[in-house]
């Protein structure tokens, strides 16, 4: 018996550092034409929130646009910031790209030192945005925007809104809206989009600012009074935008891809193009669209104006949260 | 009939391959803390891509629910929570196995698993529609009486030492208010570090608080780290079946607990496992045996936790909200197939929902046996193999699941931080076990209250909103009844003798007798402890009213105990010498000191020079303080090559097959 086990770890200690040994062999071929490996897709959060659904939507295509896999990886902490820190310590090959977020990495180095400016970071391709919507339960009262407003005007604060997050696309959102249309508003931060839906469901909150995939999975039980699209979404045809109803309420959450910042040029500029060539891909296309994505095609060469733009509105905004460096 | 049908899809030989497959990685990777099914879940979503989607569901179903299960593994064997859910289980699963119950608790722990996730899967598949609307009643008031209730549980845990209990709960609590707000976006308790700055990771807190002092002590002395079984009893079988079948109404009311507290997003295996626990403490015939080894504990607990697998996809599958993480990713893999979530889902996709069901079902049983045979094989390597390659192993897998949660070195090093905080704290009649329920429970408390007070003033209604809702009657009923029911029993007993139970099962009682002396280092903690609750008040002066509350309150409180223990204390007489030691071998503390140092070298040295070489050299350090005699040289060239497997193994494990993000160090 005694020599049996012996002999199992023994076997087992060879296969371990035959196994290692081969490990440390891999790997060194240099590239020559990119890609040709497998490309490593970090993510800043944790798996099954929109950014994951998303990532799987284009891992889904990436070999048949990019020629090889992408394999989605997660480094959560910090509302991303952990993962954020470090991107520009890890290789520039273009073998590592990175999820990024708006507003996230315009806020965040605003209100504390979180180990990166906004402008450490390189993204290359914004790809698509989850608009800002107002939803209310199915039973609830309020069947447009205009009765969600007369009520706030009468009763002021009185109108709760769930939502995800403190300092989010989702407070933001209230913010602006209660500015634009001269109410105020109670906002409840809750720890994720599943948590704050489940307010609405549960009529914990008199309504909620979420975006606008919510009504994909729960669209038999509440309603979206307005959407913050340019346009009507292609999923929800009869659900108005907040321009047409006259405030001027665009906005979500934007996600796109990074690379640190040792990437060279050339590469920067593949990265971006496969991130464009998946967007232009009917699969793809379409199965964001159902789901309730707006597909933005913000490139490695639009990238200085969008973040320009952006950082303007978030940085005005900013300022109305109370946000400031502590 | 047409259900039925189902039943016989979910029975193809691929799908039962699944459910095996799934099941013994999911009980392995459980088992080994810190690596958890939400990983193992998240790692697989693509190849189901390729699946049927029923069998791939199966797949990661028997994932899931095998990972629930094997965390009591490693709670029963070696005091560390495999995973969060089995925080409980190293209550009673620990002594256990200490006093030479190991096989005896893992089997118990098997049977409570399997039936517990028979009672959820059950529930799931007769009852999900009904029972999804329990995840909408519960609102943000709800979770906070809900936490509150958890905490109660503290009363029971440090009984005789109730104030050392509190001030351990305290702060807990306020080590789960370090980093960003969720509610209030404050940024808290950081101390301007970047480490902190995303809070304390509960899986590695655990893994310190629990399992960091289990390695300081076991290099002290040569005594080995479980209770060697002179006879070869094997996992004692029918003494468990036994032993389970006569604990019939623990089983079931856990398992209902479980189910319950599955459904409620946000709640999780660890709440269901403590209150289940608390519960069983409550309707015990000896609540004083919980806590030294008592089988109901252990029972209840892992009933609770896997009863919530089936529980958290009621609401996952009906409403779209997902339970827990693993049910998250899960719902996101269904999105990808673009499978539409919702009550429609149990009619349009019945095929698919019914056999993912059954499949859920057949993985549960499968438990049994794959329980029954990993669990002989973890029990008899923890109790044979040699304390000089215990400890290393034991040591590497507290490095490896601390860093795994979220591929972050820092994660680590808080790890050992706190356990050697813990260490210390524990000596001085400190028990980690409030510290934990404190860290666990504090951000749902602290979201539910802030929640409720909001929307509570928006309506001009905080009283209502706080004491007004029936449901939070009836929690905050279980609450009182929890912390005042010790009281009542022994108020009971007094006018009556109770008859005891007849059991063949020794269980000694928790304190021998109570030290009625001056305990002088107790003082010197609590002066330490006004100290830190003064300052912890002072950091919060720059917070939005939202993000001060609870802190605020709870540093005051912590001062309070603080002063509470001081006066105590001071008020006794002066021991005229120490306690004499009991054990018979002299604990060696530059052992002690060397294994700390080792560790702290590892976790401070590894995301410099690379996981493989620092882990295999901190393994052959740790060997070597864990070794009381010269070794021949046949056995360090075993011990040698069982390293180099341990460690190789593992670095494969993570960075091939679990994609993990291995730190970028000078070498590898």
């Amino acid at each position: 018996m005694r020599r049996l086990i012996l002999k199992g770890i023994l076997s087992t200690a060879v296969i371990g550092s035959t196994l290692v040994a081969g490990l440390v062999f891999t790997g060194t071929a240099a590239a020559q034409s990119y890609p040709n490996k497998p490309i490593s897709y970090i993510l800043p959060f944790n798996p099954g929130g929109e950014s994951d659904v998303s990532a799987r939507f284009q891992q889904m295509v990436f070999k048949k646009i990019a020629g090889v896999d992408a394999v989605i990886q997660y480094m959560a902490g910090a509302g991303g910031a952990q993962a954020w820190s470090q991107l520009n310590s890890m290789h520039g090959d273009g073998y590592t790209i990175m999820g990024i977020n708006l507003p996230h990495t315009v806020l965040q180095p605003m209100q504390k030192d979180v180990g990166y400016k906004t402008d450490d970071l390189t993204p290359v391709n914004y790809f698509h945005y989850t608009p800002d919507a107002i939803f209310v339960h199915k039973d609830s009262l309020f069947k447009t925007l205009k009765d969600l407003i007369d009520h706030a005007k009468k009763n002021p604060g009185m109108v709760t809104f769930s939502g995800s997050g403190s300092n989010s696309s989702n407070n933001l959102a209230q913010v602006r809206f209660d500015e634009l249309a001269g109410i105020k508003t109670t906002y409840v931060p809750f720890s994720g989009t599943g948590p704050a839906v489940t307010a609405i469901l549960g009529k914990q909150t008199v309504a909620g600012f979420n975006y606008a995939p919510s009504a994909i999975t729960h669209g038999d039980k509440m309603r979206m009074l307005a959407v913050a699209a340019e346009k009507r979404m292609p999923a929800f045809p009869d659900v108005p935008t907040f321009r047409e109803l006259g405030f001027d309420l665009v906005g979500g959450a934007y996600r796109g891809l990074s690379v640190p910042n040792t990437t060279p040029e050339d590469i920067r500029q593949k990265v971006s193009d496969i991130i464009s060539k998946i967007n232009a891909e009917p699969e793809f296309k379409k199965k964001m669209e159902d789901g309730g994505f707006v597909l933005t095609d913000i490139t490695y060469k639009d990238m200085p104006k969008f973040m320009a733009e952006k950082k303007k509105e978030y940085g005005a905004l900013a300022e109305k949260l109370g946000i400031k460096k502590q | 009939m047409e259900v039925l049908g189902y039943f016989a899809d979910a029975l193809t030989p691929f799908n039962l391959a699944l459910a095996l497959a799934g099941v013994v990685l999911g009980t392995i990777i459980g088992a080994l803390p810190g690596l958890s099914a939400t990983m193992a879940v998240a790692v697989l979503v693509p190849f189901t891509f390729a699946m049927a989607p029923a069998s791939g569901l199966i797949a990661l179903g028997a994932i899931y629910t095998g990972a629930i299960y094997g965390g009591a593994f490693a709670a029963i064997l070696v005091n560390t929570p495999g995973t969060p859910s089995s925080i409980a289980t190293t209550f009673d699963g620990y002594p256990m196995a200490k006093r030479g119950d190991g096989g005896l608790a893992v089997t118990l722990a098997t049977f409570a698993s399997v039936f517990g996730g028979l009672v959820g899967a059950v529930s799931l598949i007769l009852l999900a529609p009904p029972l999804a609307n329990v995840a909408l009643a519960f609102g943000p008031t709800e979770y906070f009486w809900l936490a509150v209730f958890g905490l109660t549980l503290i009363s029971a845990l440090s009984a005789g030492n109730t104030v050392k209990g509190l001030i351990g709960a305290c702060l807990g609590l306020l080590l789960s208010a370090i980093g960003v707000a969720v509610v209030g976006g404050d940024v808290r308790y950081t101390l301007n570090s970047q480490m902190l700055l995303g809070g304390i990771d509960i899986t590695s807190a655990l893994i310190g608080l629990y399992c960091v002092p289990v390695i300081i002590d076991l290099v002290a002395t040569k005594a080995p780290h479980l209770k060697a079984i002179e006879v070869e009893q094997g996992m004692r079988f029918f003494e468990a079946l036994r032993l389970s079948m006569t604990r019939k109404l623990n089983l079931l009311r856990s398992s209902v607990i479980g189910t319950a507290v599955g459904i409620l997003p946000g709640a999780g295996g660890s709440i269901a496992g403590l209150i289940a626990y608390s519960e069983a403490r409550r309707t015990a015939k000896h609540p004083e045996r919980f806590g030294t080894g008592e089988p109901d504990g252990v029972i209840a607990t892992e009933a609770a936790n896997n009863a919530t697998v089936g529980g958290g996809f009621i609401p996952t599958l009906v409403l779209g909200i997902p339970g827990t993480p693993p049910d998250a990713i899960i719902l996101g893999a269904l999105l990808v197939q673009g499978i539409k979530i919702g009550p429609t889902l149990f009619n349009d996709q019945a095929d698919i929902v019914y056999t993912f069901m059954f499949g859920l079902l057949i993985a549960t049983i499968l438990m049994l046996p794959v329980g029954l045979i990993l669990g002989r094989y973890a029990y008899k390597f923890i109790v044979r193999v040699p304390k000089s390659l215990l400890v290393p192993t034991v040591a590497f897998l507290t490095i490896l699941g601390s860093f795994a949660i979220h591929s972050n070195p820092s994660d680590m090093q808080m790890m050992f931080a706190l356990g050697v905080l813990a260490w210390i704290l524990e000596r001085y009649g400190f028990a980690p076990s409030p510290i934990v329920l404190g860290l666990v429970l504090g951000q749902i408390a602290e979201q539910g209250f802030v929640q409720s007070y909001l929307i509570g003033n928006a309506q001009n209604a905080i009283v209502e909103m706080f004491f007004g809702r029936p449901l939070s009657m009836a929690i905050i009923f279980f609450a009182l009844l929890t912390l005042f029911y010790p009281l009542i029993t022994s108020l009971r007993r007094r006018r009556k003798a109770l008859p005891t139970e007849a059991t063949d099962i020794v269980v000694k009682a928790a304190k021998a007798t109570r030290e009625n002396y001056r305990d002088v280092p107790a003082i010197i903690f609590g002066v330490l402890f006004i100290g830190l609750g003064v300052l912890a008040y002072m950091e919060t002066k720059d917070l939005s009213p939202m993000g001060a509350v609870f802190p605020q309150t709870l540093s005051a409180a912590l001062v309070l105990f603080s002063v509470i223990l001081i006066a105590f204390q001071i008020g006794r007489p002066v021991a005229r010498k120490k306690p004499a030691d009991v054990a018979e071998i002299k604990p060696s503390n530059p052992r002690r000191f060397a294994a700390i140092v080792i560790m702290a070298l590892w976790v401070v040295l590894l995301p410099m020079i690379g996981f493989f070489v620092t882990s295999l050299a901190a393994f052959f350090c740790l060997t070597a303080v864990a070794s009381f005699e010269w070794p021949k040289a046949r056995t360090i060239i075993t011990y040698a090559l069982v390293a180099t497997a341990i460690v190789g193994t593992f670095q494969v494990l993570m960075a091939n097959v679990l994609l993990l993000r291995m730190p970028a160090g000078l070498l590898f």
